[in-house]
């Protein structure tokens, strides 16, 4: 497929995206994330695609996907109301509350920190420690 | 904006086929009214000397807390409790084990909406060692085992009657996202059976449904404290004292009332100070964002580890709370045409049809495994965030951002000169 950016023609081949899109979106509306972090590595890396046309495409991609598993889950019953208007707020006063904070930490510090973080918690639920 | 509508028709028509496809609209129209598996109760036939008399010291509890329980019941005999709130809850759990007795897998989804939110069976002060004896066994213990070997199953008798959906899962039904087909109804010896398996879905370790705490004495008195843990359904909650199989007392029963800021999630069956999971909520969107992830992923498994949520619960609440960080983005950068709608539509087709299959899977697992590959998929995001802080991918990073900026201000320069 032939996707036509700001006037630079890139050659993507709609395969492999729609494949890894697919068993991505599997696995991220079975555990109830995002996907993101996920799908700009496969379409930067894996179709080899650059940055400015990955950040806003992936999010597009990346919400059908949320608005289909959110219906299903609702469908079988595992919305819970209450619950939701806790974090609802949360989330997007988080989202407010980010930028300011950002222009102040090194994104390359909030990673490793994130990596870190990541590991134990990956640890702890594997039960290794 | 057109190309918004016209990528949101194609998602939504595409959504509701598939819906109609596996039957979604037709199942809710024959949904059965829920009805309840009747189990005999045979105390009319006791004589009045010899059932047991129970009553409590207050009726009312403040998020938990401790009630006693005194009463008569003849002598010699043990007493058991059992206690649960009026409140239900569904619980699921998928069989796929090896049958032992054909060898195959029976690959059956059992499913009850009516599971006590709180069930409990206080049992005589000398069961002690034998459920500690439960508990060395791990995460493998049988509730049907337990209770028969501590003598608590003539106890058993709330969970059994709640009535049991069985589904015949099959692979093609689970590719198109159907719970399979309805089986006929159990009998009641089998719908009790399957409904401790359920009680062992929902309830997870031996302490939360038995201990042993009932002070019984020679002549046939008993008292007991019971403890009433915090985090649990208001609403009303019943005790009957049983000492044998359909010889129990009369119900008693007490409230239990829950203030703000706790509050009662009625799908996960669990109370809890709704302030933890808002600051934890917030902290992780917060560093959510500034690590370029959304915070589902960190989000998720903390949620399960703290509070006995449901997972499947968790998946299905935390997942809706991100449309709409995303549908602003998507808006944000449609207005710059900083969106290839025929990349992320083509995509997100297939993204669709990933996301209609994903949700059925989660109630087929049970929570050891959501955590076990939950570990997994944390690991290798890990790993790709470590790949993005080698030196290598931070300076090819740094040209690619380069010309992010440099084309997304070209855009904004463009939107903003069309305005005008």
């Amino acid at each position: 497929m032939i996707v036509e950016f700001w006037g630079h023609e890139f050659k993507v081949n709609i395969l492999i995206g729609c494949l890894g899109g697919f068993l991505i979106a599997i696995v991220s509306s079975m555990f109830g994330f995002g996907g993101g972090p996920f799908m700009t590595p496969l379409l930067a890396v894996g179709l080899g695609l650059p940055m400015y046309l990955v950040v806003g495409s992936s999010l597009l991609a990346i919400f059908f996907n949320t608005m289909m598993g959110t219906m299903r889950h609702y469908q079988f019953g595992n919305f819970d109301l209450t619950f939701f208007l806790i974090m609802f707020p949360a989330a997007i006063l988080g989202g407010f509350i980010a930028p300011q904070i950002a222009k102040r930490v090194s994104p390359l510090v909030v990673k490793r920190v994130a990596v870190a973080g990541l590991v134990i918690l990956s640890l702890n639920l594997l039960g290794l420690y | 904006m057109k190309r918004v509508w016209v990528s949101m028709v194609i998602a939504l028509s595409a959504t509701m086929f598939m819906m109609w496809q596996s039957g979604a609209f037709a199942e809710k129209a024959k949904d059965p009214a829920p009805a309840t598996v009747k189990v005999e109760q045979k105390a009319e036939t006791v004589s009045a000397g010899t059932t047991p008399t129970i009553s409590i010291d207050k009726t009312s509890l403040s998020n938990g807390g401790t009630i006693a329980v005194t009463g008569t019941a003849p002598a010699g005999k043990p007493v058991y409790l059992e206690v649960w709130s009026d409140d239900k809850v569904r619980v699921s759990r998928f069989d796929a084990d090896v049958d032992k007795t054909t060898g195959k897998r029976p690959y059956i989804l059992y499913m009850t909406e009516q599971m006590p939110a709180y069930y409990k069976i206080f049992m005589p002060k000398d069961k002690k060692e034998a459920l500690a004896g439960i508990k060395k066994e791990g995460k493998n213990w049988s509730v049907s085992k337990a209770l028969k070997d501590l003598g608590a199953d003539i106890a058993y008798s709330t969970p059994a009657k709640a009535k049991v959906d069985r589904y015949q899962a099959t692979l093609m039904g689970s590719v198109i996202g159907s719970r399979g087909d309805l089986l006929t109804q159990m009998d009641e010896k089998e719908n009790r059976q399957r409904s401790m398996q359920l009680i062992k879905a929902r309830f997870r370790s031996p302490d939360k449904i038995l201990s042993a705490d009932v002070e019984v004495n020679p002549d046939g008195t008993f008292k007991a404290a019971l403890n009433i843990r915090e985090g649990l359904a208001p609403g009303k909650y019943s005790i009957v004292a049983v000492v044998d199989k359909g010889v129990q007392s009369q119900p008693v029963s007490f409230e239990n009332k829950i203030v703000f800021p706790v509050m009662y999630l009625s799908n996960a069956g669990t109370s809890l100070n709704i302030v933890w999971p808002f600051l934890l909520c917030l902290g992780i969107s917060i560093f959510g964002v500034l690590m370029g992830a959304g915070g589902g992923f960190i989000l998720n498994p903390i949620l399960v580890s703290l509070w006995p949520l449901p997972h499947t619960v968790v998946a299905g609440t935390v997942m809706p709370t991100v449309l709409f960080s995303q549908a602003s983005g998507i808006y944000n950068y449609s207005k710059i045409k900083f969106i290839s709608w025929k990349l992320g539509t083509a995509i997100g087709l297939a993204m669709l049809v990933g996301g209609f299959i994903g949700p059925k899977l989660t109630e087929l697992i049970t929570l050891d495994q959501f955590k076990f590959v939950f570990g997994w998929i944390l690991l290798i995001l890990a790993a790709l965030m470590f790949w993005q802080t080698t030196p290598g991918y931070i300076s090819k990073n740094k040209k690619e951002q380069a010309i992010l900026k440099e084309f997304k201000k070209k855009a904004e320069e463009a939107a903003k000169a069309k305005e005008k």
